[in-house]
This record gives structure tokens, sequence and C-alpha cells, in this order.
């Protein structure tokens, strides 16, 4: 029995319209690293969420070292010893690493025995042991604002060992670090284990779990499908139970057929708002039937330059040819009416407006034009028949048809409002920023159909990705920015994952 | 059953009637006005005098309601007329801020888009000896375009400067209030009222004293104007392209742009119309309900159709219902302090009882669809 550390037994959790829970039990060992596997929504965090106290079970109990817990808050996780090492970062930019790591449980001193402060050097000397012990190698006295994303999470590891947690969870840490980051993070995971800690790892990468998990669970719809033995299954059948159904990890494409230049992007320098360029000297072209792939990590310029090919951004100098026309000052309107589509990274605040209906979104592009307008006069019909025929043909679910609120649809489906609508306009150029962030594996592989079927129609693909997996798997030319120059151009059967990655941290030039 | 589920049960029985969400932009703006009645009852019990009484003489001071007996020349048709008179204005500025709501944007410099517009148009044609065949359109001409170009500059320095709206407008409106002061004083003063001269009548809006069935009454021919104004606008945000753009802008300022549409434009437009609406307040409310401006002195009107705009779900058709329940209560209190002896004052009371009930309409909302969500679970755990 009390080999468990931890023993969720018949937790079910409910949310309005769903159950996130549906009956799941499990155990987990002391010193092992236990992986959640599920695709978005299959429940994994929210299962995880009760162990540290966000949330509290509908149904079922949980043990904590053979004892029955309610655990309340997060506050009373930490004090059984749990800790949680979430997603998104919850740091304060301008503290010092010690400070952020200190915050809620500041060691106090009495200055003459009667004046209380923070006792920051000893902080310093611990946090200090703390990260040589577990080999994260940060400098407590150094502010977040200076530190790379994956010093901040290891500065949220500390937090958590601060606390004196021996059960960590992690959710999905992998997300925002590049191959070389995560090889390091998974190092310091296993090095934690081998402390004596016991690790939850929620996680929708395979290859992690292959990597560093001792067992696995696998969740889906809510459900409890089966726990692994990381050891003795193999990824494909791990995928397989994950979605339910057999699962192409690579997309099966035709040989690329490249014709005429649809994109000539030539010196394109972009400043952003506070003046400094971060986009320099960018050229690349692309042709038609082509999927050309940016690769590289987060905030390297990548986005600025499908901003600026689609308009939203100001272009300071180069040029940008559609089709052997200049549109490098043309308005955002013109640029899509000469045939440019653009699914956004941010889909809801760019993508989408999250107030208007369903039938509005997909007709955003057009709503001015005919059939949708005549002299100024919207044809709410027309609207209505468009918004049907697209639900229909790219399977948009939602409660309400046409009329729902996008607002109120999940990430999922709004991403497929955006890419049907861009679709449909037929554009010669389509630039993908981050399509798949956010969606699960099914919807992945779906999104994936849809560009290479896309450019096998002809067209010509811009996709903008912080995923390597993604760019290797369809890519059929890979561009690796870094520091907002483009450090290599190649056709992605020339280049391995390790040599992306090594572009994309700088370190190989030619 | 357990007493938890009784007392749920009773709070299911008391939100029926709001749960339809379909109606809910009615019905929730509906339940707001009952509870602040209700909040004014008790204060009205707390100085010791009878609620019912009192709404009673406050509909009877409103012309909606006979009076027990009325003066030479009066009847309860030329009180509800002078009410129409009054709440024109109140239409018109409500108007203003639900389309600049609408944008996204804060208008608060209605009055002082009011106050510019009617001054212009009472030196321009208020003192001049035109006929009331021109003179009265050109009235709202000159309210619509002075108004316009004031919101207008509004919009542009939000566009151009990113300056924002509630900071220029109230400050725009420090500007008309003293400088227009200034020009009222120096030139245009009647040194018995202490106001700017009387305008001819033939510029006024409002006929008064018409003499009809041996009585004599105010027709505010703006009243016709506001109505035909607000159906207009639900079909201009509704239908048309324009419209759409504005809500877009309004819903999401950097979806709107993405969709290729010219946000800067649309600010600007969108302010434009807002401020030619109160232009047309401020004609019918410095030309209309009165024919001279009192100076130094901003209109309420500008600050109260903020919360009546809210109260009307920023809707053209809910305002024209929510202006008329706020001009009620204000046109009739006179009439219920000298009868119930209720100061006048209670009923500025009872209408910010209204707004500050109605600006909880989210919260109800919220409270409504949450109490649903614990039904349904509570269906599913049975069944």
């Amino acid at each position: 029995m009390s080999d468990y550390i931890v023993e969720m037994k018949h937790i079910t959790k409910r949310f309005p319209g769903i159950v996130a829970n549906d009956n799941v039990s499990i155990g987990i060992k002391k010193g092992e690293i236990f992986a959640l596997l599920g695709e978005n929504g299959a429940g994994k965090s929210t299962l995880m969420s009760m162990l540290g106290g966000m949330y509290e079970p509908d149904e079922g109990d949980i043990y904590i070292r053979g004892e029955k817990v309610q655990i309340s808050s997060p506050n009373h996780a930490a004090k059984l010893n749990i800790g949680m090492v979430h997603q998104h970062f919850k740091l304060v930019s301008d503290y010092t690493i010690t400070e952020n790591i200190i915050l809620g449980v500041e060691p106090v001193k009495k200055l003459a025995g009667i004046f209380p402060y923070v006792d920051i050097r000893s902080a310093n000397r611990k946090i200090e042991e703390l990260s040589k012990s577990f080999g994260l190698e940060v400098d407590p006295t150094k502010k977040i604002s200076d530190l790379t994303v994956s010093m901040q999470q290891r500065v949220e590891i500390l937090k958590v060992l601060y606390r004196e947690a021996d059960i960590l969870i992690f959710d999905e840490p992998t997300a925002v670090l590049t191959p070389q980051e995560i090889d390091f993070l998974l190092g310091i995971i296993e090095g934690l284990r081998n402390g004596g800690k016991t690790i939850i790892l929620i996680t929708h990468k395979l290859e992690e779990i292959k990597k560093v998990a001792d067992r696995c669970a696998v969740l889906n719809k809510g459900k409890l499908i089966d726990v692994l033995d990381v050891k003795e299954t193999s990824t494909r059948k791990m995928a397989q139970l994950m979605v339910g159904r057999e699962v192409n990890l690579k997309s099966d494409k035709n040989p690329a057929a490249f014709k005429e230049e649809v994109l000539k992007v030539e010196h394109l320098n972009v400043k952003n708002e506070d003046g400094f360029e971060v986009v320099k000297d960018v050229s690349f072209t692309i042709k038609s039937g082509e999927i050309f792939a940016i690769a590289g990590v987060a905030d390297n310029g990548q986005v600025e330059i499908a901003d600026a090919i689609a308009g939203l951004t100001k272009v300071s100098g180069g040029e940008i040819l559609l089709n052997g026309k200049d549109i490098t000052n043309e308005s955002i309107r013109k640029r899509t009416e000469a045939g440019i589509s653009y699914i956004p990274e941010d889909r809801q605040s760019f993508g989408l407006v999250l107030d208007f209906d369903l039938s509005t979104n997909l007709a955003l592009k057009q709503y001015y034009r005919e059939p949708f307008a005549k002299k100024g006069i919207l044809n709410k019909e027309e609207f209505e028949q468009f918004g049907s025929s697209l639900i229909d043909k790219y399977d948009i679910r939602s409660g309400q048809g046409i009329k729902t609120q996008v607002r109120s649809m999940s990430g999922g489906n709004q991403q497929k409002t955006i890419i049907g609508r861009e679709i449909e306009l037929q554009s010669s150029l389509m630039i993908f920023v981050q399509p798949t962030r956010g969606v699960d594996i099914g919807a992945i592989e779906n999104i994936h159909k849809m560009m290479i079927k896309e450019r096998d129609q002809g067209r010509a693909i811009l996709l903008v990705s912080l995923e390597l997996d993604e760019i290797m798997n369809v890519a059929d030319t890979i561009g690796v920015i870094y520091n907002g120059q483009l450090q290599k151009i190649a056709s992605s059967e020339s280049l391995t994952t390790n040599e992306v990655g090594e572009y994309m941290m700088g370190a190989k030039h030619e | 059953m357990s007493k938890v589920k009784r007392k749920n049960n009773a709070k299911n029985n008391l939100i029926r009637p709001i749960r339809d969400e379909k109606w809910q932009p009615v019905t929730i703006p509906l339940v707001a006005i009952l509870i602040s009645f209700i909040a004014a009852a008790i204060v009205i019990l707390i100085i010791g005098k009878n609620p019912i009484q009192a709404f009673y003489n406050l509909l009877q001071g409103a012309g909606i309601l006979p009076k027990p007996s009325y003066a030479g020349y009066k009847s309860m048709l030329t009180d509800f007329l002078s009410l129409l008179n009054a709440m024109t204005p109140l239409v018109f500025a409500s108007l203003a801020v639900a389309v600049a709501f609408k944008a996204g944007l804060f208008n608060i410099g209605v009055s002082g888009q009011m106050l510019v517009s009617g001054f212009l148009a009472t030196i321009l044609v208020g003192y001049s000896g035109l006929d009331a065949i021109i003179a009265k359109p050109l009235v709202l001409v000159i309210g619509m375009t002075a108004g316009g170009l004031m919101g207008g500059l509004v919009g542009w320095l939000k566009y151009k400067f990113n300056i924002n709206e509630v900071v220029s407008t109230i400050m725009l409106n420090y500007i008309a209030q003293y400088v227009i002061s200034f020009f009222i004083q120096m030139y245009y003063i009647d040194p018995v009222s202490r106001q700017s001269q009387y305008i001819s009548e033939a510029a006024r809006l409002t006929l008064v004293n018409v003499e009809m069935a041996n009585l004599k009454m105010d027709l505010p021919l703006g009243f016709i104007l506001a109505i035909f104004t607000a159906v207009f606008l639900k079909f201009f945000m509704d239908k048309t392209v324009v419209g759409f753009e504005i809500k877009a802008v309004g819903s999401s300022r950097n979806a709107a742009k993405y969709a290729g549409m010219n946000v800067g434009r649309n600010t600007v437009l969108a302010m434009v119309i807002s401020g030619g609406l109160a232009g047309l307040a401020g004609v019918t409310y410095y030309l209309g309900y009165f024919a001279s401006i009192q100076p130094k002195v901003l209109s309420s009107i500008g600050f109260d159709s903020i919360a009546v705009s809210l109260l009307g779900n920023s809707h053209p058709i809910g305002v024209i219902f929510s202006s008329f329940l706020v001009s009620i209560i204000e046109q009739g209190s006179t009439y219920m302090s000298s009868q119930a002896g209720i100061r006048q004052e209670i009923s500025s009371v009872i209408v910010g009882l209204i707004l500050l009930f109605s600006a909880c309409g989210a919260y109800l909302k919220h409270k409504v669809s949450s109490l649903k969500d614990k039904e349904l679970d509570q269906k599913e755990s049975e069944s």
C-alpha cells in the first residue's frame, strides 16, 4: 500500500458542460519520474491542479504518503511538500532571483532585536547552495529581466525546491525551450530524481517521456487509458493510446514541385516600437508549391518578418515583392486582395473579433465586398450561408452553430475558424505563424495535412514555428533565424534537427 | 430533501424571469430598475413618507398619470409634451455616448460638444432675423457640424498622438466652458437674466405655448428627429459596412487592423458621429428646451447621458426607453416634492440608484449563468 508516495483514487472533476477527470486512479512511487501524457483537454493539468491545491475533486480521495488529505490551497500543497513548476512563469521581472524565490516566505531577522528586516544575505547563500547541488547554475543576485527563458524556468524550479518540495510537478516544461535547452532541463529533472525527489511530468511530447520517464499514465478525454512502463512501450503505441487511434507522426507528403516565384523578400529591415532593429537584412524567396519554414527561438525577429509581409508592421528598409509586384508600402487590405492569407500567432487578439459570432468572423476579410455587401449595406443571409458551408467544410465545432460567440469556442476550433477563413481567400501566399501552438495532436496532424494540401495546389507557404519537429516534418526549405538574421537557408533534407538547433542558437556560422 | 436544495430551488424561481439569454438585454435592466425602486422606496420610508404616493406623484408630474387639478391652459397632455421636450436632448446625448462606446471610445465630452454647438447656433442663427423655415434646419446643420468637428478632433488626437479620449474630452469641456462664458459675458449677456440674450422664436426648435384646443403646449420638433435618428442608428450599426467596421474596431483594434480595416479612419469617424449627435443634443437643449445659455455652466445632461446609455445597453432603441424613464423621474420631481413633501433631491437619489444598479447588470448576468450551471450539475448528479 504505502510504496506509493502519491495516490489519487477514483478522482472525478466536473466543469460546467464537461467532465475533466472521470474516475481516474493513479499511484506514484517515491523517487520516480512519472509522466502524464495526453492531448490538450485530456485532463492532465486538471488532475495535477488538484494535487497542487488549485481545485478540489468532486469525488474521490487523495493520499499523500499513505495519509488521506484534502488539499485546499497551493499553500496547503506546499506544506505537504508538493511544488508545481508552471508552464507560464510567475516571476517579478524587476526583482532578483533570490527576491523572487523568497517572496512570501521571506526569512526575517530583527535589527537590534526590534526592527524586522529581510535577511537577503543568508537567502542568497542558501539559494546558491541549492542551485549548485542540483546543477542549476544560476546567480541568485541577477535580475529576472536579464535572464533567458530557460534560466527563468530554473528559477521556478528553485522556487519549489526552496520551499522544500519533494514532489515536483512540471507542467509542459519544454514548450518554450530549444532542443539544447530541453536536453539540459531533462538532465536536471533526472538529477532531481537521483537526489530522491519524486517528479511528475505533464507533457504531450513523446520523445521526452521516452528519454527520462520511468512510468507514464495516458489520459484521453478525462479518462485514464493505461499506465505504461516506458522502457517496454514504443512511442507509436503511446501516441496511439493518447489519441485513441492510429496517428501519423510523420506527415505523408509528395515530393515538392516548385513552380514560379511568388514571394521575394529583399534586404528586409524592420524596427520594433523602441526603434531597435529586430529584422536585419533578410532576403529569401518562396516559390509556388513550396513550404518555406523559418526556424528559430522565440523573439528572434521571425514574427516581425511575417507581420512585415502581411503589412501589420512597417518596413524600415528593403523590398517585398508578391508575384513580381512591389507591395512594400501597400495597405493591409491591398495585400490581402493581392493574394496574402495570414494565420497570425496571436489568434485571440489579432485573428478573431472574440465578441462577434462565428459567421461574422469567417467573413472577416470579405465582409465589405460582394456578395457580402452591396453599396455599403450588409447582406446577413450571405454571411450565414457562407458560414454554414465553412463549418461543414472545416469541421468547426461550436455550441450554437454560426451564431456562437467565438470567445466561447475552444482554442482548436478558433484556429480552424481562422485557417478555414484564410484558405477560402485562395491567396497565392499563405503565412502560418505558430499554427499548431496550443492545439492537440489530432488537430496538429490535420493542420499539417491542410498546409501540404494547399502547397500541392500550388500555393506558396511561409511557416513560422518554434516547434522544430513541425518544421522538420512539413517544410521543403528551412531558413534559420538568429538575432534578426537568417543564418542559413537550405532544403530540409540537407539539414538535421541538431544542425538547425545549433544555427538557432547562433552557434554555427558559415 | 435537503435544505440547501430547497434554498437553491427558491433561488431558481427568483431568477426564472431573467434566465433566457436572448431577452437578457431587456430583462436585466428591468430587474435593475425594479431593485432600485425598492431601494428608493426604503429611502423614502426612512424619511417617513409613503413611497407609493411619492412614485404616483412622480408619474403625475411627468404627465403619465392625471393630476387632480390643472392650472389654466394646462392638462396631462401639456405635461407629457414638456416631458418629451426635456427628454429630446437626453436621447441625442445618450446616442452620442452609445456610438462612441461601440467604437471602444468613452466620450465624456458630450457637455462641451453640446455647449460649443449650442453657442455657435445661437450667435449664427439665433440672433439673426432668418425665417423659421431656413433658421430651424440651419440650427440643426450648424449643431451637427460643430459637434462633429469637435468630436473628430478628439478622434484625430487619439489616432495621431494616442491621446486618451477621456483626458482630451474633459480638457476640451473646460476650454469650451470658459471660452464661451467669456464671449457670452462680453457680448451677448442679458443684464436681467444674467444669461445670454434670448434667441428668436424662428430659430427655436421647440414651438412654445402653441394654442390648440384651449391648451397652451410646447411642441418639441427635435423629438421626432431624435426617434428617427435612433432608428437610423440601429440600422447603421447593424446593417452597414461602416457600422460593422466601427463595431469591429471597438471590439478589437488589433483584429480590425489585421482584417484590413482602417482603424484610424474608423476611430475619427465614430467620434465625428458621436460629436454630431452631441451637437444635436446641444441645439435641442440650448435652442429648444431653453432659449439661452447660462455662462460658466456645463449641462449635466452630458454626464447623465453616460449612465443613461449604460442603462440602455448602448443600444439605440434601448437608449430611447432609458432616457424616457430618467426624464420621467427628473420631470416629475417638482410635483412630487410639492405634493408629498419630499425634497426634490430625492429624485436625483432615485436616478442615482437606478444607474448604480444598472451598472451591476454584468454581475447579475454572471450570477444567473452560474446558478444555471449549478442546476445543470444537480440534474446530472441526480440522473
